[in-house]
């Protein structure tokens, strides 16, 4: 378990990616002091058979307090994800701002997904939203690829590439170089 | 009767009536009490060996650990059966005056006459009025209470009772599986469209009353129904309980609406379990809407078995002052095919905690599948809480799933406008709420839709400015 506090007007931004090495991942973060704010990105590349748990809380203990934690993944073969998130908004952590988002893309008939985006509130003066999705490559977005003369593989592989590649352009480069290896599997 | 009402005047059905129980067993449960119910309801052994196998999955299960808090139950301190009346009526006119006031008050027999196929009226324990209108029953259509069910129609009875909601479900479900008295059973033979609702109401009198109604709904082939519930109690200072179990089975090409409108005393603890199981093609709508009670537990279930089945839930909770409503909704998809909708609307005012508790699971092979949930929630003061815990569980690559959900407080713009326009800050707040909950509360009956925006602004009354 990972704890993270974040401090009177700072900024922190957490970049995550996992390629099967870990079984467990979880990250503790508390916005302590007025004006901090979290960024939170999570790339999940699962594969054969691995398997990843990933627990990530926010606990907003301070006013003006931000949270962003964004959660893509991608699970191919029998590759199986547990993703637990928790927004915890204590009272009196006014105008604070929170957005929770999980999206799984699931490339195999054996991988599969399961979402848990909480969110506790105890102050009203707040905005504060989560949103899942949970698909599969839409069948209409390859025919038109493949129309325009891309093989199947190919046409998928730019749609997979598509879904991440807000979140990888943010990552470090090292990072992204990882991911983007993975991902040409 | 040592307990006295508590003033809170925007509840209206907070009166009580003397108890003139007819048959009551002592207060606690054990054995001896579940034997004395199935004796005097003079029951099949089957139902009795039924009740005594539930009584010990009651004994040996928890109360579960998430959720709201439920420490504040004493099981021993509780009746569990409270038959208010000797026998059973169809003419509001024989029921004992005192109960016949209760209902008058509440509204019941003006309904009836007006917008309604058929009533069931519950009182404590017992059902002491039930009737449908001749037009339903010579179509073959059955209303009749659970009890009068068991005797009357004992196969049919037999082959679906349990089968939505085993007794070892969980701890509640097993309580109700032990001890159930009334309720309504319901059964709508193929092709039979009932156009208008039928309705059942149910109304806790004496005090430390635990309430244990059981529900049975069978629409067959292409039929349709739509059954409404409502529910009321008395203001006690000593808490109450209502733990019914509610299956439905809804078969090829029918459609089961379930409507409820939960108005108990803010001393009821309300533990429900309710359950649809949908085949093919068939859909099945709860409408769900939470108001009262101190703690409500209750998340209406829709079982998508057969290919193309439709599931959806409106779930509508209201937390006021020591109010916890932990409401939601669950859709499971066991076919290819199905879709489910949940929509969640909340408020919590006055230091009121509404939890939206959702699930949705869409199996291996349960292709083509699509499921929507929206939950969003209105806190209305800095006391208030709100907590959204959904869980989606995906098994299968070619399914479209979406969660969304949102909290909020009510715009300083839209109440700057509307005071701008010469309203009062309650006004123009009671007019957002209303706005706020209004996809779910046109899909009300008319009267319903009424009584609820009603109940919303006394509600609201003080809670601002």
């Amino acid at each position: 378990m990972k704890s993270i506090v974040v401090k009177k007007n700072e900024e922190k931004v957490i970049t995550v990616l996992w390629i099967g090495k870990e079984t467990e991942l979880s990250y503790d973060i508390k916005l302590a002091g007025i004006g901090s704010s979290i960024k939170f990105l999570g790339l999940i590349i699962g594969k054969g058979m691995q398997t990843l748990t990933l627990n990530v809380k926010v606990t907003h203990a301070a006013p003006q307090t931000t949270s962003k934690i964004i959660i893509k993944s991608v699970l191919t073969e029998s590759a199986k994800v547990d993703i637990e998130g928790l927004v915890k908004i204590d009272p009196g952590a006014k105008g604070t701002n929170a957005w929770l988002a999980a999206h799984l893309l699931l490339l195999s008939e054996r991988a599969k997904g399961r979402a848990v985006p909480s969110l506790e509130i105890l102050e009203n003066d707040i905005k504060a939203g989560h949103a899942t999705t949970v698909g599969r490559i839409n069948d209409m977005e390859v025919f038109y690829l493949m129309s325009r003369g891309l093989s199947r593989k190919t046409a998928k592989n730019l749609i997979v590439e598509g879904f991440l590649r807000e979140m990888i352009e943010q990552f470090p480069k090292n990072l992204s170089q990882t991911a983007e290896r993975e991902l040409r599997l | 009767m040592k307990s006295q009402p508590v003033v809170k005047t925007s509840y209206k059905y907070g009166f009580h009536k003397p108890e003139a129980s007819f048959f009551k067993t002592p207060m606690g449960l054990n054995r001896q009490v579940v034997e004395a119910i199935s004796h005097f309801k003079n029951e099949p052994e089957w139902m009795l060996q039924f009740r005594l196998q539930a009584l010990m999955m009651f004994e040996q299960k928890m109360l579960p650990t998430w959720g709201a808090d439920l420490s504040g139950i004493d099981f021993d301190a509780m009746y569990y059966y409270i038959s208010p009346s000797e026998k059973k009526f169809t003419d509001w006119g024989d029921v004992p005056a005192d109960i016949k006031d209760t209902y008058d008050k509440i509204g019941i027999p003006q309904a009836e006459q007006k917008y309604l196929a058929g009533v069931g009226a519950q009182y404590d324990s017992e059902v002491v009025y039930h009737n449908l209108k001749k037009k339903w029953e010579d179509l073959g259509v059955i209303f009749v209470d659970t009890d009068t069910a068991l005797t009357k129609y004992p196969d049919l009875f037999r082959q679906y009772f349990g089968t939505v909601i085993p007794v070892s479900d969980n701890k509640l479900a097993a309580l109700n599986s032990a001890v159930w008295s009334g309720g309504s059973f319901i059964y709508i033979p193929k092709g039979v469209h009932v156009d208008i609702p039928l309705q059942a109401y149910f109304r806790i009198n004496a005090a430390n009353m635990g309430q244990f109604e059981r529900t049975l709904i069978i629409a067959d082939e292409g039929s349709y129904v739509h059954y409404v519930e409502g529910c009321t109690a008395p203001i006690y200072t000593t808490d109450s309980l209502h733990a019914a179990v509610v299956e439905i089975i809804v078969k090829k090409g029918a459609r089961v609406r379930y409507t409820t409108i939960q108005n108990w005393s803010n001393n009821v603890y309300n533990l429900v379990t309710k359950r649809m199981l949908v085949e093919e093609e068939g859909f099945g709508e709860w409408i769900d809407g939470n108001l009262g009670a101190k703690v409500t537990m209750k998340y209406p279930s829709v079982i998508l078995n057969g290919k193309g089945a439709k599931g959806e839930v409106l779930s509508l909770a209201f937390a006021g002052k020591g109010q916890h409503q932990d409401a939601g909704g669950k859709a499971i998809h066991l076919a290819p095919y199905t879709t489910s909708t949940i929509t969640s609307k909340s408020v919590s005012v006055g230091g009121g905690r509404s939890s939206y508790r959702g699930m949705v699971k869409i199996i291996n092979g349960a292709k083509g599948s699509k499921s929507f949930v929206r939950c969003d929630a209105l806190l209305l003061d800095e006391l208030s809480r709100s907590d959204t815990y959904p869980t989606n569980i995906v098994n299968e690559e070619d399914v479209t799933l979406g969660h969304e959900a949102s909290v909020s407080k009510i715009g300083e713009e839209q109440l700057f406008y509307l005071m701008s326009r010469g309203l009062s800050e309650a006004a123009a707040t009671g007019l957002i709420v209303n706005g706020f909950i209004e996809p779910i509360v046109k899909e009300l009956p008319l009267e319903y839709a009424v009584e609820l925006n009603r109940l919303i602004n006394l509600s609201m009354e003080g809670s601002v400015g």
